[in-house]
């Protein structure tokens, strides 16, 4: 009886044992599975992220199908991953697992984080090759891909921020419509005469999550106001001070003492593109990807350019990426050469007109396919013009943090939960410390 | 099983006389038992479990003795130090303050609202069958769509819930905007629907209430008790053991509490509805997982400590009601 119970304590453990290693294996396996690691014969096959949903997502099958076409040794498998929001907890996840895509859509704030990564290819050497035309792209998307003078992702999608307005409701109250030159007075001024609580119409809205969505919007009035992210070399937050108090006050005063500004607190800011797309929403600042959306809603619209505090009308660009993973040689030849392809003039035309970016290189705008687009949609041509005057975020690894610290400070003056120059004190010091930590 | 089958051969052995035959048992056999194709049988569950439940608890309480960067691939042994940095952060402990006011309001609530419901659905009255079913549906709805729905309808400028308040002549109210009401009306949604809403409690607690014989509360109003009477001798006794359970598992549901906040609040305003378990997702999903697995043993912690207080007070309370009637089993 004894030994009988012994050895079933001993099957147990064994089995346990054995359930580790299995499980212990599943988890580190990086390239000794699937898809061809190098051993020369058959296609090789390379995953893809992409992020996309709607028409973005078409664009890229079908950009993805005509690749796997051209380039018989290589096999492209295009998948969501998730929607770029979740992509990059994601792409850690995958990355702390061990298996994990090759190229992937990233947000610009997380190149820097990424680029940590012993598997983050490191394309320096590989865009100097004159096929990929590096030079055509245009500064703010290069800028996105740098870390520490590295090139360590391709550009993917660029835009640039403006003011998308409701026609109709404009006429309705009889206001002038928003013309270029315009200051943030005239922006208040103009919310608060088209915010109608009894009929659920708002002059504009900001994203009350605080995260990058809440935080982006606020940068253009910084820099209008000769502030700056971050200063003295990425050490100390920029944004403290009069530029910071005189953005965060304006932005008080729109939404707590005027009502006029819808707060979205659903992540992703959904809710407040949806208000917008049903004309009630008189003004929203965004991207140029919100068009496709605002189109299909049948609003009759109009772009103009970021008001302004000066005669500065600095806007922001946020460029998104194509991050590169390792996996092995041949895949990452295969993924460098898929990355390339898709970004030049011809791909990149196509992506862009489904995706609502806007030209990454100074070559896609003379594409035939471009051109008709830009003819087409009403208000491009603003925001290809506000790229003159854009500027990015700059690419550090306490970025994240710094947005998180400020937003908080910016959800504060949004709810009026605390006056404008406590919440920047807050804001500017958990800045600091992000800055400090890195 | 086992045992079942081992007793056959062994019985008969003996009434054929003598010592039991020195049988020589293979290998297999001593290894894996008289019946080893069980082992095959159990053999895919242990596995899963072992591999999905177990390894991952002790993975877990490795991870939070570690500062490990999951992109830049670097671990280094932190020792305490995710405790320690954890009991000294705000925003944890005012996750745990936050849980600790969601689960002291939503426990009893959710507990005196079943009973209730329960006791009016033990009526016998025309068409129960339906009440009782009706009554049944909050508890399939999804925590994460109620969550949504709930942020759908509290929206401070868009919400239905302020355009009554107006129709009403009353003021509008800040709702998911302001942090206390905010955690308020997660509370409200929590016992409003979902797996341990009220509606639950009211199953558990009509349940009990119909294995009460009729007899006793008959005989209880023969001998001159009153409605309330009966419930305080006879209803509540027998209700008490449900209650215990009740009162353990809504306590460890309150503590657990995520969905919910994930589908409405997100954490916010600010850090306002940020709860232990979603501090947790959020330090994993920022990749700090020496500290998300070490907030997750401390809620073990937490979960063990009211456990044993369950576990202290039934104790307790049969050693009571023993000295009281003399033998109990």
């Amino acid at each position: 009886m004894r030994t009988r119970k012994r050895a079933r304590i001993a099957l147990v453990a064994l089995l346990t044992a054995l359930v580790a290693l299995v499980v212990a294996g599943c988890g580190s396996s990086g390239d000794d599975d699937d898809g061809g690691g190098g051993s020369g014969d058959g296609p090789v096959e390379i995953t893809f992220w992409h992020g996309q949903n709607q028409t973005a997502e078409k664009a890229l099958k079908s950009l993805v199908a005509r690749f796997n076409e051209s380039h018989p040794d290589i096999v492209v498998k295009a998948e969501t991953g998730a929607l770029s929001d979740s992509l990059y907890q994601k792409t850690t996840a995958a990355l702390a697992g061990g298996k994990y895509p090759d190229i992937v859509y990233q947000f610009g704030p997380n190149v820097a984080s990424l680029a940590r990564s012993p598997k983050a290819l490191d394309l320096t050497e590989a865009v100097r090759d004159p096929s990929w035309r590096w030079d055509e792209f245009y500064p703010a998307a290069q800028e996105a891909t740098m870390v520490d003078g590295k090139v360590r992702a391709v550009p993917a999608l660029i835009d640039s921020m403006a003011v998308v307005y409701n026609r109709r409701l404009f006429r309705e109250a009889g206001v002038a419509e928003p013309r270029a030159g315009w200051t943030w007075d005239d922006y208040r001024a103009t919310a608060r005469q088209l915010t109608d609580s009894g009929k659920g119409q708002f002059g504009t809205g900001w994203p009350g999550v605080g995260d990058e969505d809440t935080v982006w919007r606020l940068w253009p009035m910084v820099w209008q106001l000769g502030g700056d992210v971050t200063a003295e070399d990425n050490t100390k937050a920029g944004f403290s001070g009069e530029p910071g108090l005189r953005a965060f006050t304006t932005i008080n005063e729109m939404a707590v003492t005027d009502r006029s500004v819808y707060i979205d607190k659903t992540a992703g800011s959904e809710k407040m593109i949806g208000i917008f797309n049903s004309n009630r929403m008189a003004m929203i600042p965004t991207g140029p990807w919100q068009l496709p959306e605002t189109i299909e809603a049948g609003i009759d619209y109009g772009v103009v350019p970021l008001p302004s505090f000066s005669d500065r009308p600095t806007t922001i660009s946020g460029p998104d990426t194509w991050m590169l993973f390792d996996n092995g040689e041949a895949r990452a030849r295969a993924v460098t050469e898929f990355a390339k392809w898709l970004t030049l003039p011809e791909q990149d035309a196509e992506w862009d007109v489904g995706a609502g970016s806007l030209p990454l290189r100074t070559t896609t705008a003379a594409q035939p396919v471009w051109r008709r687009h830009s003819a087409e949609v009403e208000g491009l041509d603003v925001f290809v013009a506000a790229l003159e005057d854009a500027r990015v975020r700059p690419t550090i690894v306490a970025y994240p943090r710094l947005s998180e610290a400020t937003g908080t400070g910016i959800v504060e003056v949004l709810l009026g939960s605390a006056d404008p120059q406590a919440a920047l004190d807050k804001a500017v010091e958990g800045a600091d410390e992000a800055l400090a930590g890195d | 099983m086992s045992t079942v089958f081992a007793q056959g051969p062994r019985t008969t052995a003996r009434r054929e006389g003598g010592a039991p035959p020195p049988r020589r048992r293979g290998l297999v056999e001593r290894i894996f038992g008289e019946t080893p194709s069980a082992w095959l049988y159990i053999a895919p569950a242990v596995v899963i479990i072992v591999g999905l439940a177990i390894v991952p608890v002790f993975w877990s309480l490795l991870l939070s003795f570690q500062d490990k960067d999951p992109i830049a691939e670097t671990t280094s042994w932190a020792g305490l130090d995710n405790y320690r940095e954890l009991l000294d952060d705000d925003a944890f402990r005012g996750a745990v303050e936050h849980t600790l006011v969601y689960t002291g309001l939503f426990v009893p609530l959710s507990i005196l609202g079943g009973l209730g419901l329960a006791l009016l659905l033990n009526k016998r009255v025309r068409f129960i069958g339906i009440y009782r079913t009706l009554a049944f549906v909050p508890v399939i709805v999804s925590a994460t769509v109620q969550g949504v729905l709930f942020s759908v309808i509290f929206d401070d400028q868009i919400g239905i819930a302020n355009g009554l308040l107006d129709k009403l002549g009353l003021g509008p109210q800040p709702f998911f905007s302001d942090g206390r009401q905010a955690l308020l009306l997660l509370v409200l949604a929590g016992l409003w629907a979902g797996t341990s809403c009220i509606s639950f409690c009211a199953v558990i607690f009509l349940a009990a209430l119909q294995d009460i014989p009729r007899e006793l509360t008959e005989a209880a109003s023969i001998d001159g008790a009153r409605s309330w009477g009966t419930f305080k001798a006879v209803t509540a006794p027998a209700l008490l053991p449900v209650t215990v359970f009740l009162l353990l598992w809504q306590t460890v549901q309150g503590i657990q509490l995520f969905d919910l906040v994930y589908g409405s609040t997100a954490g916010g305003p600010g850090d306002s509805t940020v709860v232990v378990v979603y501090f947790i997702y959020r330090s994993i999903r920022e990749s700090a997982y020496g500290i998300g697995a070490a907030a997750s043993y401390l809620v073990v912690g937490g979960l063990v400590v009211v456990a044993l207080l369950a576990w202290g007070g039934r104790k307790l309370a049969a050693r009571r009601a023993g000295a009281g009637a003399g033998a109990a089993a």
